[in-house]
């Protein structure tokens, strides 16, 4: 899998790049929107992080560009700018998704996993890891076949842990990836321990294995035993 | 106590009127009077000298007893000793009136055939006192309608005069500054107000300037910050998949929070600032219930690790208009609020009623209402919030002209909006 950051600071583009890396993904960086085009231009990659605010460009013209040379990539803005307006344009242009800055990396990794998913859809769309199988048309969670009875809440937690695949998750990118809008609210994590013990003993009682770690202080970590 | 301009203007006439005419009728009464009586003796100097030069000659004292049967008011009498003209005002019975009149009675010498005499003659006074008593009246008369022209003249030429500071003034009180809408001014004729005008022009544009830096300060410092806290977050994010011991995880754990801390204070300040560019013009009506009801899961999940529990009493179904992003905005930072300052085994009542939405939750002693709404102010200086919530629902509730009131009953902070 293969996509392009387009973002002026460097540094956040370094980290994307390494938080990327061990989950598989190739990640090519541009710093400036003439590197953006020229690699737009030459290359097909699976999906695009855009920064709205070039030193030389306009993030909107780049989504213009190409829509123009029909290219599908999926396009994520990720922008410090977050006016409805913008949204909408963006939206317009053919972006297909809007993360505002700042965020947490675990949150883009899945957001970008699952607008490739989108994208790359070919009759069945279902995420398996080992034992576990999550259909995301029908929002069904098998282990071993047997279906699980989860809430909307657990299968969402459940696939932001094994999008983040081997990654520390802190209890605050949790909170706010499973509450959306409302993550700015905030300012207690503690709910989400309900939520990860109720899917911990579910899955144990279907007979999986025991993916989800605590890492003490910390948060969580889903990992192959 | 303050009086209106115009009142004071026309009080201070009214004054000035009432004086001049407590004053002016009682010397007008003694200067009728005495030129009446000066004019009386005239008369009465000016019959004797007649008298004198026509009559007396060829008097016989028989003549002069005709004389005196005939004439009541003008004697000719033996003399009295008088050397001299002199008159006296004297009470006499008048046999017209049948009672004591006041009269002006002259006594002079006079000399008949040789022989001394007095004359005397009296003018009734009764015809001057009547007729001063109308001229009086008249006199007052005139001065009243005098007086009630002057003022009701003063009193439109001075509304007239003072109409554009009314105007002006009326502009001002009117004016917001944190509306796009500077106050015009009318044009007069009259100099000194243009010049307050063009003032207050002046000084009105230089203080929406500054506001708008400011504003416009707020928003863009927010804005430059989100940057770097991205960049702090993402490095948290990587920092965390290192291989940690215990005290590093906990410093990043406190990182975290930190970061996240940040994060919401910089989040609300843009809301703070995107609300005042009025950014969130567009209104829509709908139903409140759905709104809260719509979070209702959210913040029972919320409400949980305190063992809150939330009661709602919905009584009507309260349909508002509004911009919503807004309205899920107050509603959320009420309920946060509720949530936040409440105590462990607490209780939250939400409350719909007429067009009246109230947040209570549990507490223990009522809060200082002065500083209650400002930016920054906190209660408990250890809380969690930034201080900025109750500032955004007032600032909400400001713009959509709705109003927001606090109360502390019952053990029981109250938090109500009435749209």
């Amino acid at each position: 899998m293969k996509i392009l950051i387009i973002e002026d600071e460097l540094e956040i583009a370094q980290s994307i790049v390494d938080y990327f890396k061990t989950n598989g993904i190739q990640c090519e960086t541009a710093s400036n929107y003439a590197l953006a085009i020229n690699k737009i231009d030459n290359y097909d990659y699976d999906c695009i992080l855009l920064d709205l605010m070039l030193p030389d460009g306009d993030g909107f013209d780049i989504l213009k560009e190409l829509k123009s040379k029909n290219k599908t990539e999926g396009v994520i803005i990720i922008s410090a700018k977050e006016t409805l307006d913008t949204r909408i344009e963006g939206f317009n242009l053919g972006a297909d998704d809007f993360l505002t800055k700042p965020f947490h990396l675990s949150e883009l990794l899945v957001r970008m996993q699952a607008l490739i998913r989108r994208k790359n859809f070919q009759g069945s769309n279902s995420i398996v890891f080992n034992e576990i199988t999550i259909d995301i048309f029908s929002k069904t969670v098998t282990v071993n076949n047997q279906k699980l009875d989860l809430t909307k809440k657990e299968i969402d937690l459940l696939l932001f842990l094994i999008g983040n695949n081997k990654k520390v998750l802190s209890k605050g990118a949790i909170a706010e990836h499973l509450s959306g809008d409302m993550a700015d609210m905030l300012d207690n994590h503690d709910f989400i321990y309900a939520h990860i013990k109720n899917l911990k003993k579910k899955l144990h009682a279907a007979g999986s294995g025991d993916y989800i770690k605590t890492i003490y202080g910390l948060g969580y970590k889903w990992e192959n035993e | 106590m303050s009086k209106k301009l115009l009142h004071k203007t026309t009080s201070s006439f009214l004054a000035f009127a009432i004086i001049t005419l407590l004053v002016s009728a009682p010397v007008f009464y003694y200067i009728t009077d005495w030129l009446y009586i000066y004019e009386t003796d005239e008369v009465l100097h000016f019959h004797k000298g007649a008298f004198v030069k026509e009559s007396h000659e060829n008097f016989s004292e028989k003549d002069i007893e005709a004389w005196n049967k005939y004439n009541h008011n003008v004697m000719i009498s033996p003399d009295m000793g008088i050397t001299k003209d002199s008159i006296f005002g004297e009470m006499a019975f008048d046999s017209v009136a049948k009672e004591k009149e006041p009269f002006r009675v002259i006594y002079s010498p006079v000399t008949i055939n040789g022989k001394r005499y007095t004359y005397t003659e009296k003018i009734s006074l009764v015809e001057m006192e009547g007729m001063v008593i109308n001229i009086a009246l008249m006199f007052l008369i005139i001065i009243i309608i005098l007086l009630i022209g002057i003022i009701w003249i003063s009193k439109r030429s001075a509304a007239k005069i003072w109409k554009p500071f009314y105007n002006t003034l009326h502009q001002i009180h009117d004016f917001e500054i944190d509306k796009n809408k500077s106050p015009s001014f009318v044009p007069t004729d009259i100099d000194e107000f243009n010049q307050l005008n063009n003032s207050l022009e002046q000084l009105i544009e230089k203080n929406i300037a500054i506001y708008k830096n400011q504003r416009e300060f707020l928003e863009n410092a927010a804005h430059e910050l989100q940057t770097p806290l991205a960049l702090f977050q993402t490095k948290i994010d990587s920092l965390l998949q290192l291989e940690l011991n215990e005290e590093q995880s906990s410093i990043i754990s406190s990182l975290n929070n930190d970061v996240s801390r940040l994060n919401r204070l910089n989040k609300n300040l843009l809301l703070l600032s995107k609300i005042d560019n009025e950014n969130y013009l567009e209104k829509s009506t709908f139903v409140l219930n759905d709104y809260i009801e719509k979070h209702l899961d959210f913040f029972s999940e919320q409400a949980e690790a305190k063992n809150i529990i939330i009661t709602t009493e919905f009584s009507v179904a309260l349909s508002i208009t509004g911009n919503p992003a807004l309205t899920e905005v107050l509603i959320n930072n009420l309920f946060l609020n509720a949530i936040r300052h409440n105590e462990k085994n607490g209780k939250i009542i939400i409350r719909i009623q007429d067009n009246q939405l109230t947040f209570s939750n549990t507490g223990q002693t009522p809060l200082a209402i002065e500083k209650l709404f400002n930016r920054f102010s906190k209660i408990n200086p250890s809380s969690q919030g930034n201080g900025l919530g109750l500032a955004i629902i007032k600032k909400i509730t400001e713009i959509n002209q709705w109003e927001i009131k606090y109360t502390f009953d019952n053990q029981l902070h109250s938090f109500s909006v009435r749209f």
